[in-house]
């Protein structure tokens, strides 16, 4: 659910430019000559899990569900088959334990693994390509101070042509910038701080950057918003309209040490798994760095009716459990939240039970669209923030395709102050996608 | 530990912070009158006060309530609205297997107590998210009105309970 899209779009990648492009097919292995380092000091392995997490390796390499952490297992669905995620334990003949120092930093850096077998670029390496030599060793090093399990990775399922690795190569050819990460002389320290977590450990990108006809990540759009998996990775350029350039900074700083802020809603789905995962281990400097880089980013406009409506019409004339006196009801729509919703989120959508009930100023609610409210309606939320709180049952097997839209548009409408366009059709395609 | 004021009293409850307050309220405390249903918030059967609001305990951790008093159906009755609402319930016998009935008077409760003199559209919007199975919800619309009106509004499928004024002489055993 996290990012496997980018698989799809990785092997649809080599569809379009491995067959057609051969002739610029570069040679995949690079020489690895340096063996594996000696035994690592206790500062290093902290180091090494502090940027484990900023590079929220968890997230894909654990299997859902309480599975042991780092031994893989987590299972990305595409249309034309299934992969896994990889061991990344120090186990010798099912992990990495076998890797040597340059096997690692080439995996992170060029996407191929030991033995050049090219990766897919579910493994974000076009964006761990940035990271230093010494912070990808010492990633390693905590790696390799962890307990080694012993967990073969699942073979794929995928049919020919997207089991041939090689096409990988052609793909890395066009669209791996293969370079470590620079800081900007027009940015401040801090803020190129910030840029190095944002891009090179935190990958934002992959999910917040759009991609282009052959599904490499449109550089001049960065972080412009995207949709996979049937979510919207929204727009967190510095427009004031359409990204977070009018949050403030404790908004920010809220939403990304708890994945709520105040006034702007909850996180969930994906993002939700990346504040859990990583974003909230951030130092309090390297958010406000990380917050310091968002600032500088390019605004880049969204769709018009996609702004953020702070002070929706419904909402403000309501009180917390009641809607205005005069409202006219708008039906099914209606019906089903006061049933199954209002009692937590209320009807002024200030939310109660806990804060990650509030849904004014949340960008899910201004999406007309409204990918993530149905995500969120569909599967619920159950994420280790807040002591647990941050929990909302999934409605999907209860209710219909149409009840689900219809509830959908109501709360776009109430707390978004815009006309939900949720079909049942829809609906419909984002089970299938979730 | 985890003070939680319940009913007036402070409450130290040796419970982990993600516990579910209705946990704490039933088998830590000992006040079962507020009932478990379905556990996500959705039948309204676990609904107490928190400061004055309606909210479902199922889904509400003891670490999210801080400062607040939560009043469950055992104290209720000592608020006006509760006791109103309380005495209507037995004017009209809303209660048949009685299960979902502590979350229905808390729920009418906070209604009556936040809109003293609710329409139908405000007895929707608080009540809906209380299910009842034995399919209650003419007598509960009918007994809010009783509570908040002192007079009868609905017509009676079946006649039960006392003539539409409330009685002049005293109060019934609450």
């Amino acid at each position: 659910m996290s990012r496997p899209a980018r698989i799809r779009l990785a092997a649809a990648g080599v569809i379009l430019a491995g067959f057609a492009a051969l002739a610029l097919q570069v040679g995949a292995g690079r020489s690895t000559t340096a063996q594996a380092g000696a035994a690592a000091d206790p500062a290093l392995i902290d180091r090494g899990r502090y940027l484990a997490e900023a590079a929220d390796c968890a997230a894909c390499h654990t299997a859902p569900g309480g599975g042991p952490i780092y031994a893989g297992g987590r299972a990305f669905k595409l249309p034309f088959g299934t992969m896994y995620s990889t061991n990344i334990t120090a186990d010798a003949a099912t992990g990495i334990g076998g890797w040597s120092d340059d096997d690692f930093v080439n995996a992170l850096q060029h996407g191929v693994g030991k033995g050049g077998r090219h990766l897919y670029p579910s493994m974000p390496y076009t964006s761990y390509t940035g990271m230093s030599r010494s912070d990808a060793l010492a990633i390693k090093a905590y790696l390799f101070s962890l307990r080694p399990l012993h967990a073969p990775a699942r073979p794929s399922t995928f049919p020919f042509p997207f089991n041939q690795r090689w096409g990988m190569a052609v793909w890395n050819a066009l669209f791996l910038k293969d370079r470590r990460f620079e800081a900007d002389p027009a940015l401040t320290a801090q803020q190129n701080r910030g840029a190095y977590l944002a891009t090179a450990l935190g990958h934002c990108g992959e999910c917040h950057t759009p991609r282009n006809v052959a599904f490499g990540l449109e550089r001049g759009r960065q972080f412009a918003g995207a949709v996979l998996q049937g979510w919207r990775a929204y727009n967190i350029t510095a427009d004031k309209a359409y990204g977070v350039g009018a949050w403030s900074d404790r908004q920010l700083a809220d939403y990304l040490r708890t994945g709520h802020g105040d006034g702007r809603g909850s996180a969930s789905g994906p993002m939700g798994e990346a504040v859990a995962y990583s974003l909230r281990h951030l130092s309090p400097e390297d958010s406000s760095a990380l917050i310091a880089y968002l600032r500088t980013v390019k605004p880049q406009p969204g769709a018009a009716g996609t702004e953020a409506n702070l002070a929706p019409p419904a909402a403000v004339a309501a009180t917390a459990w009641a809607p205005a006196a005069d409202e006219k009801s708008p039906g099914l729509g209606k019906h089903i939240f006061e049933g199954a919703c209002s009692s937590c989120h209320q009807w002024n959508g200030q939310g109660q039970q806990n804060a990650y009930a509030a849904l004014i100023g949340a960008q899910s609610v201004n999406d007309p669209a409204g990918l993530n409210v149905v995500q969120t309606v569909l599967h619920g939320v159950k994420l280790p923030l807040g002591d647990g709180a941050a929990f909302m049952p999934a409605f999907g097997s209860g209710y219909s395709d149409a009840e689900v839209a219809a509830v959908a548009n109501y709360v776009i409408g109430r707390f978004g102050g815009k006309a939900g366009k949720v079909t049942p059709a829809a609906v419909y395609k984002a089970r299938e996608a979730g | 530990m985890i003070t939680v004021n319940i009913n007036g009293q402070d409450q130290a409850l040796d419970v982990e912070p993600d516990t579910p307050l209705l946990w704490a309220l039933r088998d830590v405390v000992g006040l079962t009158g507020t009932k478990f249903g379905c556990g996500i918030a959705q039948c309204g059967a676990c609904t107490v006060h928190v400061d004055g609001q309606a909210m479902r305990s199922c889904v509400l951790p003891v670490s999210a309530i801080g400062g607040r008093s939560v009043t469950t159906i055992e104290a209720v009755g000592k608020s006006p609205a509760g006791q109103k609402v309380q005495q209507a319930w037995l004017d009209i016998e809303v209660v048949q297997c009685g299960y979902c009935q502590s979350g229905q008077i808390m729920s009418a409760a906070a209604l009556i107590q936040h809109i003293p003199n609710p329409s139908d559209a405000d007895i929707d919007a608080a009540m809906s998210g209380n299910i009842c199975r034995c399919g209650t919800y003419a007598r509960v619309r009918e007994a809010i009105k009783l509570a908040a009106t002192g007079h009868c509004a609905a017509s009676r499928t079946i006649p039960v309970g006392p003539p539409p004024t409330p009685p002049a002489d005293g109060e019934k055993a609450a």
